[in-house]
């Protein structure tokens, strides 16, 4: 016999303002099977959470509805409570009478109706609850950790530290990401790649990282605790362990003025056999068999072989799959920046001294192309007026994002000042719609930028850029003084905007996990479970969730980390019991359940008679595999298999308890 | 949205002027949505305090895979006018793939409601995501709209 | 026919005496010349039973799901294309496996409606065969293990006075509503004697979702919503699955035109997915799989 307790939550006047709480709790005493309805005025504090624990042990109760805020909300607080008074934690359920109902309808009476169908629902579904019971899993302590930019490094670095094994992926031939390719770094002005290198180092060092670069995902299976992952292992034509690093292959390659450098964002050139640059991690060349003239010209050229001391050139090397079982992952994809070919009147790629932050970093850098000279891409001149134009491509939702990339006030700021340092005299102009410098010392560093260095800040738009007498004419507008200006810049700069990794969405579906319109992976919760992703024992880092700094991406680098330590410190994991389960006196064995699954959860498994005859063959559920999703129940003709917690019977008595 | 809502309730009293009198009471209509993407997204419509249509009552599942076509016929059955179902974008799904195969019964599901003489602008179908609390709104106002314009239906499988 | 009957009765006696099946399920002459009955056989002797006509008109392949049947472990079946279908789609829903079935496909120009054969009827042409018979693509069975041979030519089909189940293409013009008063009228006939589901091949759950309680699929009293439910949740496990031999229709005592429902639906499954049940036993059933490109017009 059910005995069911309910509460109705004011939650202050988020619910009391819209729905007559008293009259719900009233409706509820009516149903058959509530010993006891009350409202309160806010459950989730500590007085409401033991008036719930109180009516359970009181009333003796075997389950408990609560009309209150989503269950996405405090549905675990409860069920949580639920266990300290033995009650099996499925045997409570919400009715969402908050942002289902109070927050999004006006008319009182008709809101109050609601809520109490709501409830009502609820009621009948948890009268048919089972008790469900969780699963445990076993824990494959291992992690894996994709991208090798400054949040994966951090990452696996962390976990690495906590004495687990990690792998670690990149898809460049080195690690680094975008980080290494900046020159000083905001608020601090200290060297990117001085901070950067040790950091690659150590990963590349660490006895518990085994780094796999020039390498992709090729496929990921499982579930938390057991994933199995398949690495593609692109093949750098180089037999690695012999190789020393010392550089003869790629001075001696023919190719050395053909190919754009991909570090240096085409600033430069590279051969076909190359390290993307001098400090890359592993200081191992990988031979760009696009260029190559020995694959496209049939193994005439082999220079670099002849050049090659320890003889570790092997051009037949082939793609190796390496397949690793993981109980982790990180996602640390990292991001793009947007085509600034969007924008034609910016003349990006029409005008030789337009060109991208990125690029400037890489003018701006030591180890880059002007070794760490400002010069000017179409002759080589140190400029001695440059525009920045912010906002290239975010905030525009026309022709770009809507979103703010977050760090482009901050690098414009700092690609002022720099350019104020190195070149004495110099006058720099940044077009800006609003400037964004909100963390520690950021605003400092603009204001330094525009009073100790001398840059104009000219709020407005650039509308059009040309060329006249080796001069490129900026034309745009300074709305605060209302005035149309004109500058006649050496060069200009683009502050492009953010955008996720290209195949991010791909990577997004190979792993399982959600990602936005825009293709930034999307966090179980915004605020509260930041670092996890929505499929459990997959947690994310750095840009790939959106646009972020240095310092914010190694910490979401160390929160996945602390999350995957955390998640290692037990000996097994533990799942939602809310699984399918089957029946097998009924199952009939036609397996279009298997054929649906998508964790193939489901297996064969023989009915057999005293004698050892088998009798039939009916479907099995692997409760570790299984996620409860319940797309075997919707294939199964004789309804023979049924997901506990959302099992027919109770959909269809919350269907009943609304019939009008 | 606003406007075009006192509007299809003018239209709806005039029909019930008219004395068709099971148009007198509010048409019911049940929403099966799937846990991660458009339960989400109509929570987000009430943290956002969007109005909107209160006729929809909600029964949550795991996912669209999850939403068997007959639980339609069974609300249908217990005199709801409209059912909406709605889940994770195709590619979103939670579950990876709940919601394609829902997506391919659905599909033939209707052409059978349809083909038995159901009206099936009744059963409506969409994809949420939890970020689309807007979309959540229009998608019920739209709909509750369209229901509430519908003729009293006498198929086989309604309740009479 | 009496070659045919020769070489069928031929390969019986060869699988039954090699021990390659322990049972033959055949068609043999009933005490109605113009109705043929099925036969089980056991005994090699018995094989001069066997036989075959165009008043065969049952699908034997509804016997491989019974447990009386299954227990005689290998089995040698006589087929019409159609029914062949079944076998090969029981193959592919694993209630059947292709080592224990020796499958002895007839070629068959078409079958006569029973009712008219009860009045006499004996000739082959398009107004006395079943619609299915009109619409077929497999004269020939695609899988089997022996090929017999038609002894008789095919009738001519004057394709354009001739439009099998013309009648959905009538009930896709009308309104929803007037579909309804023709499905309601239909419906209310059924007195849920299940003869649909006994006979369908297809059919083979132990446990019937009409027989499911908790909760209450459908509900089994004899009034219109639970007649129509049952008919149309029929149709809907039939739907990508059904493969036409119109023996649901055949044995409805009250003649509700089922087949035009799973017709229908056949067709639909073809024209959005692409997909004929019963062809490949390796085939992917089309509501086991997907397409991310799959039709999604209809979706908001």
């Amino acid at each position: 016999m059910a005995r069911i307790g309910v509460f109705v939550c004011w939650c202050g006047s988020n619910i009391a303002g819209t729905v007559d709480v008293k009259r719900v709790a009233e409706e509820a005493a009516k149903i058959p099977g509530v010993v006891e309805a009350i409202d309160y005025k806010y459950m989730c504090s500590d007085p409401g959470q033991n008036a719930f624990r109180n009516m359970i042990k009181d009333k003796n109760l075997t389950g408990v509805v609560l009309a209150a805020c989503s269950p996405h909300m405090h549905e675990n607080t409860f069920r949580k409570a639920a266990i300290k008074e033995g009650l099996n934690p499925y045997f409570v359920e919400i009715a969402n009478i908050r942002e289902q109902v109070s927050w999004v309808h006006e008319d009182k009476e008709k809101a109050t109706e609601k809520a109490i169908d709501l409830l009502k629902m609820m009621v009948e579904k948890v009268k048919r609850n089972k008790p469900i019971e969780d699963v445990r899993v076993p824990l494959t302590k291992k992690a894996l950790v994709i991208g090798g930019g400054i949040s994966g490094i951090q990452a696996a670095l962390d976990i690495a530290n906590g004495g687990v094994e990690v792998i670690l992926v990149e898809k460049e031939p080195s690690i680094g990401g975008k980080m290494i390719q900046l020159d000083e770094t905001f608020p601090t002005l200290d060297c990117s790649s001085c901070i950067m290198t040790p950091k690659m180092v150590e990963a590349y060092q660490h006895p518990n990282i085994k780094l796999y670069t020039y390498s992709e995902l090729e496929d990921v299976s499982g579930y938390i605790g057991n994933f199995n992952v398949k690495i593609r292992k692109k093949a750098r034509s180089i037999v690695e362990k012999d190789c020393t690093g010392c550089g003869d292959c790629w001075n001696a390659c023919p190719m050395h003025k053909n190919v754009k450098s991909e570090f240096n964002v085409n600033l430069s050139e590279r051969t076909a056999i190359y390290v993307p640059f001098p400090q890359a991690v592993p200081l191992i060349p990988v031979i760009d068999r696009s260029v190559c003239l020995h694959y496209k010209k049939g193994g005439k050229c082999q220079k670099c072989y002849d050049a090659c001391g320890p003889k570790c050139i092997n051009f037949d090397l082939q793609d190796e799959i390496i397949e690793e079982k993981v109980g982790a992952i990180v996602a640390a994809t990292g991001y793009d920046l947007m085509e600034n070919s969007l924008y034609g009147e910016y003349g990006y790629g029409q005008f030789k001294d337009v060109v991208s932050g990125l690029q400037f970093e890489r003018l701006l850098s030591a180890s880059g192309p002007t070794e760490g000279v400002i010069k000017r891409p179409s002759d080589g001149k140190t400029p001695e007026t440059i525009v920045f134009i912010q906002c290239v491509g975010s905030r525009d939702p026309e022709k770009g994002v809507p979103y703010c990339s977050k760090v482009c006030c901050m690098y414009t700021a700092k690609h002022a000042k720099l350019f104020a340092h190195k070149v004495h005299g110099s006058q720099s102009y940044v077009f800006y719609i609003d400037i964004r410098a909100t963390s520690k010392g950021y605003e400092e560093f603009v204001r330094s930028t525009m009073e100790n260095d001398g840059a104009i800040y000219l709020r407005g738009r650039v509308s059009k850029i040309y060329e006249n007498g080796g001069k490129l004419i900026v034309k745009g507008a300074d709305t605060l003084s209302g005035n149309q200006v004109e500058i006649a810049a050496d060069m200009v700069v683009l502050a492009t905007g953010v955008i996720p990794k290209k195949g991010s969405d791909k990577m997004a579906q190979m792993l399982g996990i959600s990602y936005d319109k825009y293709g930034f992976y999307t966090e179980s919760h915004p605020k509260l479970r930041p670092a996890e992703s929505s499929t459990a024992g997959i947690y994310l880092a750095g840009m790939a969730q959106g646009p972020r700094d240095i310092p914010e991406s190694v910490v979401s680098g160390s929160a996945a980390a602390s999350k995957i330590l955390g998640l290692f410190s037990k000996s097994e994991y533990e799942v939602e019991g809310t699984i399918a389960s089957v029946n097998k006196t009924t199952c009939v064995g036609c397996f279009y359940c298997q054929r649906v699954c998508a964790y193939s959860a489901i297996s064969k498994e023989e009915v057999k008679d005293r004698s050892g005859n088998v009798l039939k063959v009916v479907a099995n559920v692997n409760s570790g595999l299984c996620t409860g999703c319940g797309a075997c129940v919707n294939a199964c003709f004789s309804k023979s298999i049924d997901v506990r917690g959302f099992m027919d019977e109770q959909i269809f008595a919350e269907i009943k308890s609304l019939a009008v | 949205m606003e406007n075009n809502n006192t509007e299809k309730n003018q239209n709806f009293s005039d029909n019930s002027n008219k004395g068709i009198t099971a148009q007198n009471k509010e048409p019911r209509i049940i929403a099966f949505v799937c846990n991660w993407c458009t339960y989400n997204g109509a929570d987000l419509a009430g943290t956002s305090r969007m109005k909107y249509a209160d006729n929809v009552r909600v029964i949550k599942l795991p996912c669209t895979g999850r939403i068997d076509p007959l639980f339609v016929v069974e609300a249908f059955k217990k005199g709801a006018k409209g059912v909406l179902v709605s889940g994770c974008h195709p590619g979103d799904c939670h579950y990876t793939s709940g919601n394609y195969h829902s997506r391919r019964k659905y599909t033939a599901f209707r052409d059978l409601l349809s083909y038995l003489g159901v009206d099936i602008s009744r059963v409506e179908f969409s994809w949420i995501s939890a970020s689309e609390g807007n979309k959540w709104v229009s998608v019920i106002n739209d709909f509750t709209n369209k229901i509430k314009s519908l003729p009293n239906n006498s198929d086989i499988f309604s309740k009479k | 026919m009496e070659k045919m009957n020769e070489k069928i009765q031929n390969i019986a006696k060869e699988l039954l005496e090699n021990k390659e099946v322990n049972l033959i399920i055949g068609f043999t002459k009933g005490s109605n010349p113009l109705r043929m009955r099925s036969v089980f056989i056991t005994d090699p002797k018995d094989v001069s039973k066997l036989s075959f006509n165009s008043h065969c008109v049952q699908d034997l392949a509804v016997f491989l799901k019974k447990p009386e049947v299954k227990k005689f472990g290998k089995i040698g079946i006589v087929v019409k294309g159609c029914d062949e279908k079944a076998v090969n789609t029981l193959i592919q829903e694993y209630q059947l496996s292709r080592d224990n079935i020796k499958i002895i496909g007839l070629e068959c120009h078409g079958v006569i409606k029973q009712n008219l054969a009860d009045k006499g009827e004996n000739s082959l042409n398009q107004s006395t065969v079943y619609d299915k018979c009109l619409a077929c693509e497999v004269h020939t069975p695609t899988l089997y293990d022996y090929l017999v041979e038609s002894d008789e030519q095919a009738f001519e089909i004057n394709g354009n006075s001739i439009k099998p189940y013309a009648k959905i293409e009538e009930l896709d013009l009308m309104s929803a509503e007037e579909r309804n008063v023709f499905w309601q009228n239909e419906f209310e006939k059924c007195i849920k004697c299940y003869a649909c589901r006994q006979v369908c091949p297809l059919c083979y759950c132990t446990r019937c979702i009409v027989e499911k309680n908790t909760p209450q699929w459908i509900e089994t009293n004899i009034e219109e919503t639970g007649n129509a439910q049952w008919n149309m949740i029929r149709a809907y496990h039939l739907s990508g699955r059904c493969i036409g031999c119109g023996e649901c229709e055949r044995a409805c005592p009250v003649n509700i035109p089922l087949m035009l429902i799973n017709e229908k639906m056949a067709r639909d499954t073809f024209e959005k997915f692409g997909y004929k049940s019963g062809i490949d036993i390796n085939a992917k059933p089309v509501f086991g799989t997907f397409d991310i490109n799959d039709f999604n017009d209809f979706i908001k």
